[in-house]
């Protein structure tokens, strides 16, 4: 058993040296098939690598871009803190990452980026769409938003014409600059008539206790005894205690108006630094030029091996007898015909037939062969 | 046995043509694995056996892939190898079916041996007798240049096996090229099973 493990081990060995050397052959067909076809293939890699590199060539030079780059700041840590307890803080919190989420959300909408077409040169354009949708959709894509660092961050707009970028970005800049304002003023306004109804139930304590001072005062001359003069302190320290609620309340809602209206006069919380401006000179299309050359010549190399395949695949073959003749001086001996009963691909079973015949099933034994 | 019938007939008109021209010892190799070598072999030496009514021995040379060896499960015994080392002589380890002309040496144990010009010379001289008729199922020539050579040069005839439609011209070129180096090779084509689609040959069926 083991010398028979020993030998099929061997046939395995050189088995695998068979595949190995086949699959050299292989390469070396797939190589002399490229060469063959050289003229072929250099012609089609030629032709979609020209059309690639054409329209890469076009979109770098008839794209234009404008963009502006933004400084956002963070609200001072004393402005915070003197509101960490209002619900107006997302107002003030102005980190660069937060308002480029903040744009790229508001450039998700509809209605936003609609807004935004609607103040530039493109309205005709979305006025003229068959599909108002689509049209938005293809506009929100040349946008682009991104944070360039803790405090700054860019937006830009790319198209095939100088003016509409600069139109799209200052657009865009300036419906948000009126979305937020908007919702500074809704949030403001929820905010004072919360504190106003606070202020009057703290007024009207305040009057109560003013009253019920004053009445005491009223009821009770001088000197009073000790046990008045307790009540009276009592009614003086509540009295006190309302007017210094009514104070604070007061001071809240000036200062609820007042700190988003303070960060948005002084411009702190979003400063243009560079403002959009038209474009003479293309630019900005060097990313999808770069990618259009990278896909054209791609293509051409895979479009290239797939036919060197195909050719290697499809190369001619011995068919007939007659082909034989182009392998001359060889000739054909014979030709093993295709035999009835014998399914079709299936050489296990001819073969099987065949060992059946000569070798039986354990049926051979040693003899001489003169025998 | 009808069907048995028609697979025997089907190598009648190679065992013919072999018959014909008096050729007592040949040979079948291929460009690369899966042109059905050693079936048209074994076929052929049944054929040659049932026309010619005396001795075939038919020989499993194939180093690489002893598939007929396996086929009649003598993976273990002594054959060809043995006999070219002189450990052991044809007589001893030939084996046929019972009331059968066919004899079949198998392979042998390969680490002990290679093919040589020398010793096959020897083994054809010396350990057959001249009646018998031989058949030989070699390696591909392309992938076993050297294990098929020898037999070339000494077989009065060898034949490079090809799969219709399957086989491309330029490996069957490099084959016809290289057995040619020691003796002008004939073409047989393999009909007998159809070709798979337009495959690379090497890229069909690894059994030979």
């Amino acid at each position: 058993m083991r010398e028979h493990s020993d030998r099929q081990s061997q046939w395995n060995d050189s088995y695998l040296v068979n595949e190995v050397w086949l699959a050299s052959q292989g390469v070396q067909q797939f190589l002399g098939t490229a060469r063959r076809y050289r003229w072929l293939l250099a012609t089609v890699c030629a032709l979609i690598w020209s059309a690639g590199l054409t329209a890469a060539y076009d979109e770098y030079a008839t794209t234009y871009e404008s963009h502006a780059t933004i400084w956002v700041l963070q609200a001072s840590a004393e402005m915070a803190a003197s509101i960490a307890d209002q619900p107006d803080i997302p107002l003030v919190n102005t980190a660069a990452s937060q308002q480029t989420e903040l744009l790229t959300q508001l450039l998700q909408t509809r209605s936003f980026v609609r807004d935004v077409v609607e103040r530039t040169s493109l309205r005709s354009d979305l006025a003229a769409a068959a599909d108002e949708r689509k049209f938005l959709d293809t506009t929100r894509k040349h946008f682009r938003v991104q944070t360039l660092g803790t405090n700054l961050m860019s937006v830009a707009f790319t198209a095939h014409d100088p003016t509409t970028p600069f139109e799209m970005v200052s657009a865009a800049l300036a419906v948000r600059e009126e979305r937020v304002a908007k919702a500074r003023v809704d949030s403001s306004s929820i905010l004072s008539t919360l504190y106003q109804r606070e202020f009057d139930v703290a007024q009207a304590q305040a009057r109560d206790a003013q009253q019920k001072f004053d009445a005491w005062v009223a009821g009770h001359e001088e000197p009073v005894s000790d046990i008045d003069e307790h009540e009276r302190a009592q009614l003086r320290l509540t009295l006190d205690l309302a007017q210094v609620r009514l104070n604070d309340l007061k001071g809240r809602m000036d200062r609820a108006v007042l700190a988003p209206t303070l960060l948005e006069v002084s411009g702190l919380e979003f400063q243009i630094v560079d403002q959009p401006r038209p474009e003479s000179v293309p630019s900005g299309g060097e990313r999808s030029a770069v990618m259009l050359a990278a896909v054209a010549l791609a293509s051409g190399l895979m479009l290239a091996a797939f036919l060197a395949i195909a050719g290697t695949l499809l190369a001619d073959r011995v068919g007939a007898p007659a082909d034989v003749r182009r392998l001359a001086p060889a000739k054909v001996f014979a030709a093993v015909p295709r035999i009835a009963g014998t399914k079709r691909h299936d050489e296990g079973d001819l073969r099987m037939r065949l060992a059946a015949i000569a070798f039986g099933d354990g049926q051979l034994g040693q003899k001489d062969i003169g025998a | 046995m009808k069907a048995n019938g028609a697979v025997m007939h089907a190598f009648d008109g190679i065992a013919g043509r072999v018959d014909a021209l008096g050729l007592r010892t040949i040979g079948f190799t291929s460009a690369v694995l899966g042109e059905g070598v050693s079936t048209v072999a074994l076929g052929t030496a049944l054929a040659l056996a049932s026309l010619r009514q005396e001795s075939v021995l038919l020989i499993d040379g194939n180093w690489l892939q002893p598939s007929l060896t396996a086929d009649a499960h003598l993976e273990s015994a002594a054959g060809l190898a043995e006999c070219l080392t002189r450990s052991a002589t044809v007589d001893a380890v030939a084996q046929r079916r019972s009331g059968s002309p066919l004899h079949f040496l198998p392979i042998g144990d390969v680490a002990t041996a290679r093919p040589t010009l020398r010793t096959l010379s020897s083994f054809l001289a010396k350990g057959i007798p001249a009646s018998t008729t031989v058949v030989v199922d070699l390696p591909p020539a392309l992938v076993g240049e050297s294990l098929v050579l020898p037999w070339a040069a000494l077989l009065d005839q060898i034949f490079v096996v090809l799969r219709e439609a399957a086989t491309p011209f330029p490996l069957v070129r490099q084959t016809l090229a290289t057995v040619g180096l020691a003796a002008p090779a004939q073409v047989v084509i393999n009909r007998a099973i159809g070709a798979s689609a337009a495959l690379p040959a090497g890229m069909l069926a690894a059994r030979t």
